[in-house]
């Protein structure tokens, strides 16, 4: 890189003077010149150069005297002495005195521009060493900046924050999940989490987000009981690089006691609101059923029927108040909260049995053939009954007499996939859109006598997100539906 | 003919206990004594030895749960058989009346209301034959 450059050449000869002035200026420097010391200092005085070509041996001032000046008026000047047909030892004395380099004469104009290059390179390379160094040290004290704005950070937050990494290590923390943790110990970075950490629930779900499969992971919640009796819930997110290696794990840490004690105060409050709208329609339905068994005489059969019907519609209420009962609970996120390892073919086979008199009513057989070797899925024990509950009683409410319901269990990747199958009336294409849309119920000649409180598929919906697994449909008007759920198989 | 035997039916619900005894009376052909709390039903479990107890859950004064451990904890009554009666409006809930917990009280059935006649008679008919 050719930099511009001032150069200052004092000599006392003119040809040295005009043909150092040809050949630099030609390289494309700027060149200007002085006879003598004197003049050389005070041109040097008004400016800044570079390079001073010195020439040693000149009447009055000489060089060695020159050199002494400049290095006191401008330390910065690199100095290349010209020495006619001198000893080494002029030159050396020179360059003792401060001289950076020296060319003797006579000259080439080449050698000339080669000294002049070497010293402009020099020179470059001081100051980009210089740039680099102050770069350096605005660097680290930018990290050292960020370091502290970090700690702020962490410390000021209401939450705890721990991170692990890919050994299972601790490797930082803040004083809020101390306190929530008790992280025994002052020297805890670096020592293995369920070491210092005594909570087995936690030390769990880290491992399970360590030990997740690349590239599908997801953050991990759960509830947590720490240090003192604590509910926290717990967020553990992977930390993953480029490639999608998971390298650790950074927990956030919240304190819930308060919001616990709420939810408690609202499950109570819903718990005695719901027995009070449920009480006295249980009780009407019992007076009704007791009624009808003619204990108190006997009655006939049109009584009996419009009785039935009552009964019906006194059902459908407590099945309304069940269902906002749940959905409010989902909502409020009061349920779903105890995920445990679950063998869903259990779970769907209970659900079976108890459905058996309403699909007996109706002579639909069920069917089911579940593979046996599904693998467990960590789930809600309540909420996937729900989920099931639904979608088979839907099936046989939704079905003519003497109809058949198909239930499949399989492994689809990494979802568990269970679909629910009839060939009942199914559902048209106009209303698929609305299907989990809460209150919204087919209406047509065959649904009008089928009770349904229009929340069951919404409340489906929404555990099965509760789940991260999904739901999806297939059904044609008069042939009958497939209702399929995934949900994500359990990582180990 | 051996002598009827003895149910103790307990809920606050007058007409519940109503409508159940006249099942257990006409259809089962049981003596039915009623209780409308847990204090109460305590006093006739003591007074007037029940063959098996059909019990509410939620009531006031003593509830079922209650009174159905404090039994099951007494070497005297153990043996009394006990059917609780719950009228929990959702099963996916951890609310404290769940019938679930009313496994845990180590009752010996339960029974969701409304429930049907013949369900009652046959649960009852069940627990005192074996």
């Amino acid at each position: 890189m050719e930099s511009k450059a001032n150069i200052l050449v004092v000599d006392d000869e003119a040809v040295i003077r005009d043909g150092c002035t040809k050949i630099l200026t030609k390289a494309g420097w700027d060149v200007e010149t002085a006879e003598n010391g004197r003049d050389g200092i005070e041109l040097i005085k008004n400016k800044n150069f570079d390079i001073l070509l010195l020439d040693l041996m000149m009447p009055g001032m000489n060089g060695l005297e020159v050199i002494q000046v400049v290095n006191e008026i401008a330390p910065d000047i690199y100095i290349v002495v010209i020495t006619g047909y001198a000893t080494i030892e002029t030159a050396v004395e020179a360059m003792k005195r401060g001289a950076y380099d020296y060319i003797p004469k006579p000259f080439t104009p080449d050698q000339l521009r080669v000294v002049v290059k070497k010293v402009l390179d020099n020179k470059a390379l001081l100051l980009e060493a210089e740039y680099l160094r102050e770069e350096q040290e605005k660097g680290l004290l930018a990290i050292a900046h960020e370091k502290s704005k970090i700690k702020t950070i962490l410390n000021c937050m209401p939450n705890g924050v721990l991170v692990i990494d890919g050994e299972k290590r601790i490797a930082l923390y803040n004083p809020i999940a101390s306190k929530l943790l008790n992280i025994s110990g002052d020297e805890s970075i670096g020592e293995f989490a369920d070491a210092c950490i005594d909570c087995e629930d936690l030390n769990s779900m880290i491992l399970d987000v360590l030990n997740q499969v690349q590239n599908d992971s997801t953050i991990i919640s759960g509830e947590i009981i720490g240090y003192n009796a604590i509910p926290i819930m717990a967020h553990i997110a992977p930390v993953m690089v480029q490639d999608g290696d998971i390298v650790g794990a950074v927990a956030i840490l919240q304190d819930i006691s308060t919001q616990k004690a709420i939810d408690n105060m609202k499950a109570d409050f819903i718990a005695k609101v719901t027995h009070e709208l449920k009480s006295p329609v249980a009780t009407i339905n019992q007076l009704l059923m007791t009624l009808q068994e003619g204990v108190v005489g006997d009655l006939e059969k049109e009584q009996s029927q419009m009785i039935g019907r009552a009964r019906e519609w006194g059902e459908g209420l407590l099945d309304l108040i069940s269902d906002l009962l749940n959905i409010s609970k989902i909502e409020s996120g009061l349920s779903i909260q105890k995920k445990v390892p679950l063998n869903i073919k259990d779970e769907i086979e209970n659900v079976i049995d108890l459905l058996k008199p309403q699909s007996d009513k109706k002579k639909i057989a069920i069917d089911i053939s579940m593979n046996n070797n599904l693998p467990v899925i960590n789930a809600d024990k309540d909420g996937m009954r729900e989920v099931f509950t639904n979608l088979i009683s839907n099936a046989i409410k939704y079905t003519d007499q003497g109809g058949e319901i198909n239930i499949k269990g399989e492994l689809d990747r990494d979802y568990v996939k269970v679909s629910v199958s009839d060939n009942g009336i199914g559902i048209s294409e106009k209303d698929m859109p609305f299907i989990f849309e809460r209150f919204f119920r087919v209406k047509t000649k065959k649904t009008r006598q089928i009770m349904g409180t229009g929340l069951g598929l919404p409340i489906v919906k929404e555990i099965i997100d509760a789940h991260l697994g999904l739901i999806e449909v297939q059904s044609e008007e008069g042939t009958g539906s497939t209702f399929s759920v995934f949900l994500p198989r359990k990582v180990d | 003919m051996s002598e009827k035997k003895k149910v103790l039916l307990v809920d606050d619900n007058p007409d519940f206990c109503e409508a159940t005894k006249l099942i257990l009376e006409k259809k089962g052909g049981y003596e039915v004594t009623l209780a409308y709390d847990g204090v109460e039903g305590l006093e006739k479990v003591k007074s007037d030895r029940p063959d098996i107890i059909v019990l509410d859950v939620m009531m006031p004064n003593k509830d079922g749960y209650k009174m159905c451990s404090e039994l099951k904890a007494d070497d005297e009554y153990r043996d009394i058989p006990i059917i609780l009666l719950t009228a929990v409006a959702s099963h996916i809930s951890d609310t404290q009346y769940t019938p679930r917990m009313g496994m845990e009280t180590e009752a010996d059935d339960y029974l969701d209301k409304p429930a049907e006649p013949k369900e009652i008679l046959r649960r009852v008919d069940a627990l005192l034959k074996k």
